[in-house]
Order: C-alpha cells, then structure tokens, then sequence
C-alpha cells in the first residue's frame, strides 16, 4: 500500500508487514534470504496481495486483483495490490512477453489457496467439524449459507502473527465455482486517471524537489561503438550562467545534465548549454535495413531441420524465393520518461516507470557503486510502453543528478530525447524458400529469419563509461520462428547478431515479423496451388485448438473461398480486398511457450492513384484460455489490432547518416482516430484451460492479414513494411515516374545582400566624407529634467514610442525596457542596439533635447560618432517635432539601467563610422512624410506614421549594396529585418489574397488577419508595441498602407483555399514524407478545420524565399497579442527537425498552399544557412 | 523574467511567480499541482496537455502564461471529481476508455470542448475533433464509444458544466 504522503509515495516494505500483529502472511522461503512476500490478510479484512511485474497500463492491476478475491472468495474491493516495488515484492524479473498472467500469477494465485486452505483448516478445529465441510466465503468460514456455525477470518487472524509457507501444492478453486475470474470487472484506476487524480510517475512531487533535464550526444539512437562514453569535447558552463535558479551543470564522462529550481529553468539551460562534441561515426543506410542486417555479423542458429529442404526444393518446379523486411520501429510512448530520485545519507530511492524494478536496482547499484540493499525502487505507473523505452535511462539520469547536488532530482525527457534515445523494436529480414508438391501442398519450406539484438543497457552505464559500449548477442529472433503448418521437408535458421540501432523487445518482439513471413508466403502457396487461403491453411494446420480458431473466425467474418485475387472487386478507383492470417505468439527461450491463440480477418480499400490503404474492418479472434478479465481482454485485443495497423501501415523510423532522425510525431505518424477500423472481436470461450497471456498475441497476425487483404485488392503482393502510400502507388503503377518536386535547379548566384564592389563603394564614401566635417559633440546635460515635462508631453511621448516600437530594438536582454544590448544581424555585421534610458553613464542621461533629437534625426550621437542606420534616423527625420520631443520626455521618465550594450564592432571598412558622414550624404533626407491635401486626414495620418515615426520602411524596404533603403518603386517593396523577409507593402506583394484596409488594421491591432495569418518574428513584437496606439491611429496606417497596393488582387481568400485544396492529393502524393510531417507536426493548428487561417493565405508560403517559414519553424511564433481568441504560440521546431525533414515539410508547403508558385529553389542551401544562422 | 501573473484557474484566481513565457503547463502542474494536463511533446503535436481555456481547448505546453491573460482555465480537475465527475468524465469512466491513461486528459478536455460546440456531433465530427490526439495504447475504440455516449440525445446532463469565470474578478 502506498503510503500517506501522495507527494513522495513509498511502497510500505515487506519487512514492516513481517512485523505487523494480527495478519496471515503467505511467503515462499528464499535460500540464504527474507522470504518472499506474497499475500497478507488482516483481522480487520484488508487485504494485501504482492507481485513482481508491474502494470505498463494493460489493466494487469485489476486481473491480479481480481484472481487472488477469487481465489479467497473474497470482495473484489477488498484486495490491494502491490506491484513491483523493490522493498515490497517478490523479484520476478522483468515484465515482460505477456507473462504476468500466465507465469508471475501462479505463485499468487497458490498463495491464495495457501491461505484459504490454513484458514478452513483452523475453521474446522474451532468448529469441531470436518474442514471438508467448511467453506471461505466472504471473509467467514462456515458449512452453508445461513448456517450460524461459523467463524470470521478476522477472529482466526486476530491476536495472532500466523506466517506460512507458501504451498505449490495448495488445492486451487475449481473453475466452475469461480464467480470473479472471467466476470467483467471494471479497472481500479480508471476513475481516478478520468479525473486527474491518479499518481503517474510524472506526478511525483518530493519536498525539496528540483528539475533536471539531460543533454545527450549527437548520435541519438546508437550506443555501441568506441566513441561512446567518448565524445565529450567540451562544456562551456559559462553558456547557462544567466540562467535563473541554475542549480548544476554536471559533466560524467559523456553524460550531461543541468539542475534547475524550476523547470523551465531547467529546460532553457538545457538548449542553452553550449557541448561540444566529436562528429558521430556513419552508420549503415537502416532506412533500407535489408543490406545492413545482412552484412552485420551473424551466428546461424538451426531451430529445426525435418526431411530434406535442399533435395525437396531441387526437384520441384518453380521454387519460389521470397525475401521479407521489416523496418525498425518504435515503442512511442505518449509521455516521455521520467523519474526522480533523491539521495541521501543512507541510500537512494528512485521513483520510477521502470518495468524492471529489480534489474533496474542492479544496474543503479553498478553505476553509483552502492550496495543494492541502500536502494529502493518504487514504481509508479507512466505512459504505456509495449516493450521498452527511456524509463529506465531517465531513472539513471535522475539518480546521477540527485547524487551531483544533494537534492531529490526530477527528470523528464523531451519528446525528442524519447523518441531518438528509446531502443527501438528491432529490424528484421526474413528469407522464405519453398514450393508445392504434385498435390499443391507445401513441398519444402526454408526460413532464414536476421534479427539484431536488443539488450540496450541502461544509457548513464555506458555514457558514464561503467559498462563497455560492447555488443551483446541475444537470441530472440526465434519467436514464432516455426511455421504452425505440417511440412515435412522443413528447416528454420535464426541469425543471431549484435544490435545495430539501440534496440530493446517491442510488442510481439520477432513473432510478428516471423509471423508476417509466415502468413505472406502460406497464402502465396494457397494462390500457387489455386486453393482457398483458408481452406489451405486448415489442411495443414495440426494443432486443435488453432484449427477451431481459424474455422470460427472464417464463419464470423462470412469468410467467402476465393482462389486468386480481386475476389472484392472495385468501384472507382477503389480496389476492395479481403486477407486472412493466424498466428500463436512463442515467447521466451526457444522452443519457448505459447500464449493466446490468434487470427485475423482484413478487409481493405485502396486507392489505385494515391496508393493510400484504408483498413476498413477487422475481425479478430483469439483463444486466451481462460478469460480473468472478459473486458480487459477485449481491451488488449482492440490495442493490438490499432497499434498493429499502425505499425504494419505508417511506421518506420527515418535514419540521418549518425543518429535517427525520427525526433517527434510528424517523422514518427502513428494511427489517428480517422483511420481506425471497425473491429469484431471474438474470444473462444475455454474456462477450463489455463489463463494465456494477452498482451501482444492480436498484434501477430496483423501484418500478413492486411497484406493478403492488399493482394486481393491489387494482385500484388507487398513483403516490405510500411505500407505507404508512395511504395503502393509504386507497385501500381510501375510505369509512372516517381513524382517529385525534390529535383532543384541549382542557381550559381545567391540572393541577399552582396558586397562584390564593397572596396569601390567605400572609396566613394570615403570622398564623400572627406568633405564634411566630423560631426561636433554636445555638451553634456546633469539630467534629462524627468520632472520638468508635462503629463501631455510625456502622454505623447508613450505613444510615439508605441508607434516607433522602440522597445522592439531597445529592450534589455533581461526584459528591462530601453534598457540596450540586443543585437541586430545586418550585413555590416553585429549592431548592438543602445541604452536608451536615463542612466548617465550607461543610457542617454547627460544628452540633452538637441543631442537627442540630432542622433533621432541625423544619426549622430552625442559625442558627434555616427549611428549605424540600423537605427531609422533616416524614417524619424520625417516625424513631427513634438513627437520627438514627447519621446524625449517620456524616456527621461524611464527607470534607469546601469547596465551598457555591447559596443557594436562591424567589420572593415563599415567599421570606420565616419564613413557614415557619407552615407548620410548620399542618403540622409530632410523631406517631411508624404502630405496629400486631396487625401483625407486619415491618409495623412497614416502616411505620417508609416514613413515617420514608425519607419516600416527600415525592414520593409529593399536595402543598396551600402545598407541604405531603396526609394521610388522599390520603396516598401519587402526587405530584410533579424533574419526575417519583411514582405512587400507595396504593389510588389506576393500576397495571394489583397490586403484590404481591414485586413491592414486586424493585422496591425490585434496581430492577426483572417485572410493573412499571424504577424511572426520581429513583426509580432511591433504589433504588441502598437498596442497603446488609439484606434483611429491604427485605422489611418491602415488607409494609408491600403492605399500603396494598386494592383488588383486576383482572388478572393476561398478562391485560394479551394485551390490549395485541390492541391492536396497531387502534394501529397509528390511529397508524401512532407505530407507526414505536415499532418503530424502541424495540422493540429493549421489542418483543415482548425481556427487559424489557412497556409494558403499566408504570404510566406508565396514569397520568393523560405526565409519566413523557416524562421517561423526554427524560432517559433509568439501568439498574437492582441487576438482575443488565441493563446497558443508556434513552437520552435529546431531540436525536432532536421534539415532533411526542413526540406520534406517545406516542398509539401509549398506544393500544397502555393500551387501556382514555382517550387522553391535551393532549398538545401536556404535550409544550411537558416540552420547556420544564429540560435532561436 | 519573472513577474507575477494573476491566472484564473477552474474558477480561481492564482498568483503565479514565473517568467510570461514559461508555457501554462508547467505552471498548473508544478505551481499550482494539477497533474490532470501532462507533458507529451511540447511541440502541440498530441494533445496530453491540452486545458480548456475559455471554451476552447488549447495545448497548454505552447501556451505561454502571458498570453492567457483573464481568461478561464479549466484542467482536467476543475470539471469534476471520482465522487461528482463531469458527464464527460462519467462517459469514459463507463467505457473504460483507458489503458495506460495517459492521453485520457486530452481526450477528455477535447471532447468537453466539441460538446460545447456542437452538442450532437456525428461520427466523423467526433473523429475529426479527436484527429490530433494521439493515443499509442489502441484505447480508440472505447474513446470512441465514451463520446459517442456523451454526446447521445438520452444523456443530456449538463455536458457544460464547468467553472468558466473567476467571479471576483474580470
């Protein structure tokens, strides 16, 4: 039972139970140790059951629960569970292979009886009567219902500290009398999960508790090698110093951690920390594993060898050799993993999802060197996980931090972290040769089945160097290695070999592609010898109960014979098909152990021009034995037709040249609520057998189902898994080229700001400034007199700051307003924006009005040095006088900032500022805004804000080879601004819908148009300064703005939505891993029937470059401040894409919400540079 | 930088001390101890995390508290309890519309925000609406039969409940 404390919940040890009065305990003696614990019942009727294995969300809590209330006759209610916990529960190694209900829950169930038994024998004295005549029924022993000779349990249990051995030998209940077992029981932790109050790992709260997040090596996803425990170059623990409430940075060999009181804190310092690492080797190509695990070393292993494979295929005709692959896929946990650990004097407790809570206190004792018996393991639940994935690692990490600062340690993964780092389920190539006899039947069948190992050993161990990065070879490529079919020339061989990718077991672990195999090439032989696939199978399947099953199925499903394919015919373009499969899942070591029974009935459409197959309908049964749970089975059974489907359909994990590449749900798509199939399930009812694990046995058949459901659709047999859209279509349609947008044109000249006749430019800057004098200083003033300005000046002043967006440039590193230092990326180099707040030294407190109002208007600071014209002197020289006065006031009414910008160093010659004399000669206008007395006020208005004091033209105008805007036609015609497109105000944008006065004054006050989208980057932060704008200013920005574009626009904003519609197949089909990565990554905002505008709308996805959309990917977008609607920001893709996947996503953008637009070019190029550009 | 934000929290108003962009995730759960929103991505790709903010569900891991500003947060907590549970939560209950539970919160949450929406929506509405929640165990099919009884014209408890304003406040 868990203890008081919900914060830090502690497994009450088994020794506390051992000391308890007034309880029956039920333990197995342990040579040389305590024994194990296995049952407790207290007087007052609780009671306590314990079991090794853990519940990885399967519901194996309640059908635990459920056997041990049978098997006492007591109330389901009345029974806890403890499971897995290191000081509580017998060690039974790891949960694993569907094993807890048919190995791990004997011992439970015996103990039960023990306990039943004892308890009716004492029963029997008390009651001087024969204890065949008693029976336990609801916490009371006695001969028959009513009959008031009875004794309660409690009075047997009470006053006493009976402790018994556990009694293999114990008589069990007979299962006609069960009432529990086999009964729906509705699970424990449902309601508590549906309301948000049950504890997951992830919810484990210590006091004192502070935030760790790891860093790993670049090549995620590979643990063996040299260069593991070895690529540590360098940290710089400098990089994270700003960061607030920075506990630690703790360096172990290659392991890198941060600890942080706050965990966002942590997660800043984490993509902040500056590690420098060696270049990860080059793995094999595992996006095409067949090559690789063919050349990886390997040990034949010889499973069986009946008749003579060899002669048997010698003489028959047309052999038939056929070659399986399955790629490597992942677990994919929802949730990432996560742990806390916290050290102390006396040991170390982790909290922790591990499904191997004693493997997993071994492996900690080796890392920290610290005895077993100082370490408990207290596991909770956490998201489910099929197999194997991070708990483990995380649980390490967690208890490395707690050790390096002293204090309990929170550790979660990021969902790239997971995704890369987990062992995935393994790769597998599997080679069938075989051929039919005179009769049609099976002649010779000859298995070869590759599977790399998958004994990952917890990361921190070889990170930290405790364990050699060292391959070691399991031997689990043999489950359901045998064919379920009477063949007399038969030979199977396993090749044993070390892992490639990190790899641990994975639901169904070899059985489902050796099954795949299996199943595929049966129902190849059925078509070779004309013979209904099922009809076939049942000739020469020998085992009773599988041949039940098959024939159940086969009458649920109306299963019509057929002899070939298209017995489904089509409509349309929709070819329609049905396959059958069956397999039973062999696990543990070979010849190894059933579990349940299962088959499978698919039925398929495909679509002969996209390729995409939609899994319509399954019928699945399987024979579990007896059934503990009826509900919870059938739950099992529907999560392994859906994952299955998933795997079989849309996984593969994608592999760069050193690490895997898959790092978030748009790489690695999983099944989603469209695509499910219908399911009919159907369990054979057998009460009398014994209970069959249920865990994975479902998952088996699938592959090989929809397979033979895809070739009676298609007359094609597909044996290479996923089954995409683009490897269908391939198949389809042979003939047709691959259609791609991939193929760019290389173009020998980059765009951007070029500096080929820089030498030439200077030298007539430098005669230009040759001719004006150095600019005279300004004599300091004592102070800015904050106080001497009126309430109205300063009023005007907050306004034309707004208008200006000062602060935009001007902010303080740390937030402070005005306060300088943010650097501004131009191609004279690095610009540090100033110190603008009163601060004498730092700021601008000693410079008088005409100081200001000259470096406002001319450039020139105080002490007579030019400014860059990164600041818009050129724009603020049109503004109104009293503007700039007001501005001068309300900055002397700022809170000072002592801290001084960086001083901008530009390279030569741009860093001669006297240069910028004649710069300001050629450039520098005293011409007022634009005034139009035929316009109205408004328009001028505007005219006065855009070109004055809100100087859009210094990002939206094109910039001279010498940094100055552009004017005439190419006034506001898109520009440059921190990396960012500025897009044309002008007739010159690429907008695809016009942008209307409206349009111009949603964007501007609340930072969002319908018919345009969200304003990103540096524009995001003008729209939040404008914020205390009047409206009517906004409204004039707007008219004016508006009245810039002349040109007509061409559509209207559902024209270019439909056209973007239209163009959703054909992108999909030219881009299909974009189309993946669009709908995963990106669809749950910006998919079809979501609230933000279309992409179609937007004009990054028009404009001439990617710059926006890859600026947008890899910074993210604040969410629009003044959107009453939206409060959700665009993340940064930065960890999570890599530069493949950039590429992948932004062909599809562009194919799919700019069809009429040229693909873009260049794009590995626009791709490196964004990447190369400075961090998010 | 760190600031205090006043948050209205399934229909209390909290102080939170912590930067404005620290996403809203973080903040209920460690600030605050709501464990109902957990973390799965946060990249908004999932769903686990999402709250109703107003009627709406967000992805709170890509909420930054400064953005939510007055408006109503409901998590997982604030629509019920195992003693009193929201319709919506009554419905997964009754299916057991869970395996290792861990998507329940985002499920939950966009289903309460459908049925504000569209009180009777059809199967490919529900579909749709559930799109891009992932759930990696297989619990679609009870997931699916859970709204489906939510949203049934029989069941037509107050499917709207919830704490939607910080009355002392706006």
């Amino acid at each position: 039972m868990r203890g008081q404390d919900m914060t830090a919940p502690h497994d009450r040890p088994a020794a506390d139970y051992r000391a308890d009065a007034d309880t029956l305990l039920v333990a197995r003696p342990v040579a040389g140790g305590a024994p194990e614990l296995f049952l407790a019942l207290r007087a007052d009727g609780g009671i306590t059951a314990f079991n090794g294995h853990v519940d990885l969300g399967t519901g194996i809590r309640t059908a635990l629960a459920q056997i041990v209330a049978e098997e006492l006759s007591a109330p389901f209610e009345r029974v806890t569970m403890v499971l897995g916990s290191t000081a509580a529960t017998p060690n039974q190694g790891p949960t694993i292979a569907s094993e807890t209900i048919q190995v791990a829950a004997v011992p439970l169930r015996q103990a039960a009886a023990t306990a039943r038994a004892f308890l009716v024998d004492e029963a029997a004295q008390r009651l001087s009567c024969p204890p065949g005549a008693l029976h336990l029924e609801d916490g009371v022993v006695r001969a028959a219902e009513g009959d008031n000779l009875f004794v309660t349990v409690g009075e047997l249990i009470a006053g006493r500290a009976i402790r018994l051995a556990l009694d293999p030998q114990a008589p069990l209940k007979p299962s006609a009398a069960y009432t529990l077992v086999g009964r729906a029981q509705p699970r424990s932790d449902i309601s508590a999960k549906a309301t948000g109050t049950f504890q997951y790992v992830h919810d484990v709260r210590v006091p004192g508790m502070v935030h760790g997040r790891v860093v790993r090596p670049p090549h995620a996803g590979f643990d063996l090698g040299p260069h593991v425990g070895a690529s540590l170059i360098s940290v710089d623990r400098a990089s994270v110093a700003d960061i607030a409430g920075l506990i630690d940075v703790v360096v172990i060999g290659d392991f890198v951690g941060v600890v942080a009181t706050r965990e966002e804190n942590a997660v800043a310092a984490m993509r902040q920390l500056k590690v420098a690492w060696r270049t990860p080797p080059r793995i094999p190509d595992l996006n095409a594993p067949e090559a690789p695990l063919r050349d990886n070393p390997s040990t034949a292993r010889v499973l069986a060898d009946r008749g003579n494979v060899g002669r048997a295929l010698d003489a028959a005709p047309g052999a038939m050799e056929r070659t399986y692959v399955w790629p490597y896929q992942m677990h994919g946990s929802i949730g990432p993993s996560c742990a806390v650990a916290e050290w102390q004097d006396e040991g170390l407790t982790v909290w922790s999802g591990t499904q191997n809570p004693f493997p997993m206190r071994r492996d900690l004792s080796r890392l920290l060197d610290l005895p077993e018996e100082r370490i408990v393991v207290e596991r909770l639940e956490a998201a489910g996980c099929y197999g194997r994935n991070c708990a483990d690692d995380v649980t390490a990490d967690a208890a490395l931090l707690s050790r390096a600062v002293g204090r309990p340690v929170r550790v979660q993964l990021t969902r790239e972290q997971e995704h890369g780092w987990e062992p995935k389920g393994a790769a597998q190539v599997i080679d069938v040769r075989g051929a039919l006899d005179a009769e049609g039947g099976p002649a010779a069948y000859d298995f070869e089945t590759r599977y790399p190992s998958n004994l990952a050993p917890t990361l921190a161990l070889v990170l930290t160097g405790k364990v050699p990065p060292v391959a070691d070879v399991a031997q689990m490529g043999d489950r359901t290695a045998i064919p379920p079919y009477a063949i007399s020339n038969l030979r199977v061989t396993v090749h044993d070999m070390p892992p490639i990718a990190r790899a641990s077991w994975f639901r169904g672990v070899s059985a489902m592609p050796n099954s795949f195999a299996h199943e595929s090439f049966i129902d190849e032989l059925a078509s070779a010898a004309g013979v209904d696939p099922i009809e076939y199978r049942l000739r020469y399947l020998t085992d009773p109960r599988a041949i039940d099953l098959v024939r159940a199925v086969a009458e649920r499903a109306k299963w019509q014979p057929h002899t070939g394919p298209f017995s489904h015919g089509q409509a349309g373009d929709i070819l329609y098909g049905r396959g059958f499969a069956y397999a039973v899942y062999i696990h543990g070591t070979f010849p190894g152990t059933a579990a349940a029974w299962a088959a499978w009935v698919a039925d398929v459409a495909v679509n002969k021009v996209t390729g995409e197959i939609a899994l319509t309908r399954v019928i699945c049964g399987q024979d579990t034995g007896q059934v503990v749970n009826p509900d919870g089975v059938r739950h099992q059974i529907h999560g392994n037709v859906i994952q299955s489907t998933s795997r079989v359909l849309k996984e593969e994990v994608r592999f760069s040249q050193t690490a895997v590449a898959s790092l978030e749900w748009g790489a690695y798509p999983l099944i989603t609520f469209p695509e499910v199939p219908d399911i009919d399930v159907l369990m054979i009812p057998r009460p009398d057998e014994p209970p069959l694990g249920a865990g994975e046995s479902a998952s088996v058949p699938s592959a090989a189902a929809i397979a033979n459901a895809v070739f009676d659709a298609t007359g094609i047999r597909f044996r290479e898994l996923p089954l995409t859209p683009e490897k269908v279509r391939a198949a389809l349609n042979p003939l047709t080229p691959p259609a791609s947008a991939a193929q760019e044109e290389k173009k020998p000249a980059r765009r951007g700001w070029a500096w080929p006749f820089a030498g030439v430019l200077c030298g007539a800057l430098a005669a230009g400034a040759a001719l004006l004098p150095w600019r005279a200083p300004i004599a300091p003033v004592s102070a800015m007199g904050g106080d001497v300005f009126s309430s109205a000046a300063i009023e005007r002043g907050r306004l034309a700051a707004a208008a200006g967006a000062c602060n935009v440039c001007h902010v303080g590193a740390d937030g402070t307003a005005f306060a300088g230092g943010r650097p501004l990326e131009t191609p004279f180099g690095t610009v540090y924006a100033s110190n603008i707040t009163p601060d004498r030294a730092a700021g601008i407190g000693s410079w008088s009005y005409r100081a200001f109002e000259r470096a406002m208007r001319q450039g020139i600071r105080r002490d007579g040095r030019h400014l860059y014209p990164a600041h818009p002197y050129t724009s603020f020289a049109k503004a109104d006088e009293r503007d700039i006065q007001g501005l001068y006031a309300y900055l002397a009414t700022q809170a000072s900032s002592p801290v001084a910008a960086p001083e901008t160093r530009l390279r030569f010659p741009f860093s001669l500022r006297p240069l910028m004399a004649g710069w300001n000669a050629l450039f520098l206008s005293s011409a007022a805004a634009p005034a139009d007395p035929a316009r109205s006020a408004e328009w001028n208005r505007g005219a006065e804000l855009v070109e004055g004091l809100g100087h859009c033209a210094a990002c939206h105008s094109p910039r001279n080879a010498l940094g100055a805007e552009k004017t005439g036609a190419a006034h506001l015609a898109g520009g440059f601004a921190d990396g960012w497109h500025a897009p044309a105000l002008s007739s010159a944008s690429r907008a695809p819908v016009g942008w209307t006065e409206t349009a111009l004054y949603d964007y501007l006050r609340t930072g969002r148009s319908a018919d345009h989208g969200a304003a990103a980057g540096p524009m995001a932060h003008v729209v939040e300064s404008l914020g205390p704008l009047p409206d009517a200013d906004i409204r004039a920005m707007a008219t004016y703005l508006a009245s810039l574009n002349t040109a007509t626009p061409a559509r209207d904003a559902s024209a270019v939505i439909a056209a973007s519609e239209t163009a959703a197949t054909r992108a999909a089909m030219a881009e299909p891993v974009g189309a993946r990565l669009f709908e995963g990554a990106c669809a749950a905002c910006h998919g079809a029937g979501t609230r933000l505008p279309s992409l179609a709308l937007n004009s990054n996805l028009h404009a001439n470059q990617p710059t926006n959309v890859l600026a947008a990917l890899r910074a993210g977008i604040a969410a629009p401040a003044g959107e009453p609607d939206e409060t959700m920001a665009m993340p940064s893709f930065d960890a999570s894409l890599d530069q493949r996947a950039l590429g992948d996503l932004l062909r599809y953008l562009r194919a799919r919400f700019a069809p009429e637009r040229a693909p873009w070019q260049n794009l590995s190029d626009a791709i490196a540079s964004a990447r190369n550009a400075p961090g998010p | 930088m760190t600031a205090s934000t006043i948050l209205c929290v399934n229909g209390r108003h909290v102080t939170v001390e912590a930067d404005s962009k620290t996403p809203l995730l973080y903040v209920l759960r460690n600030d605050l101890g709501l464990n109902g929103p957990k973390y799965g991505c946060g990249l908004g790709e999932c769903g686990a995390c999402a709250v109703l903010i107003g009627d709406r569900a967000a992805r709170s891991c890509t909420v930054p508290i400064g953005a939510v500003k007055t408006r109503p947060i409901t998590t997982l907590e604030g629509l019920g309890t195992e003693r009193d549970p929201h319709p919506v939560q009554a419905a997964f209950i009754a299916h057991q519309a869970a395996q290792c539970g861990y998507c329940l919160n985002g499920m939950i949450i966009a289903t309460v925000a459908l049925l504000r929406a569209n009180l009777h929506p059809a199967e490919a509405e529900i579909r749709q609406a559930l799109r891009h929640h992932l759930c990696r165990c297989g619990t679609h099919i009870e997931i699916l039969a859970a709204v489906r009884a939510a949203a049934a014209p029989a069941d037509t408890g107050d499917r709207t409940r919830g704490d939607r304003t910080c009355g002392d406040r706006t």
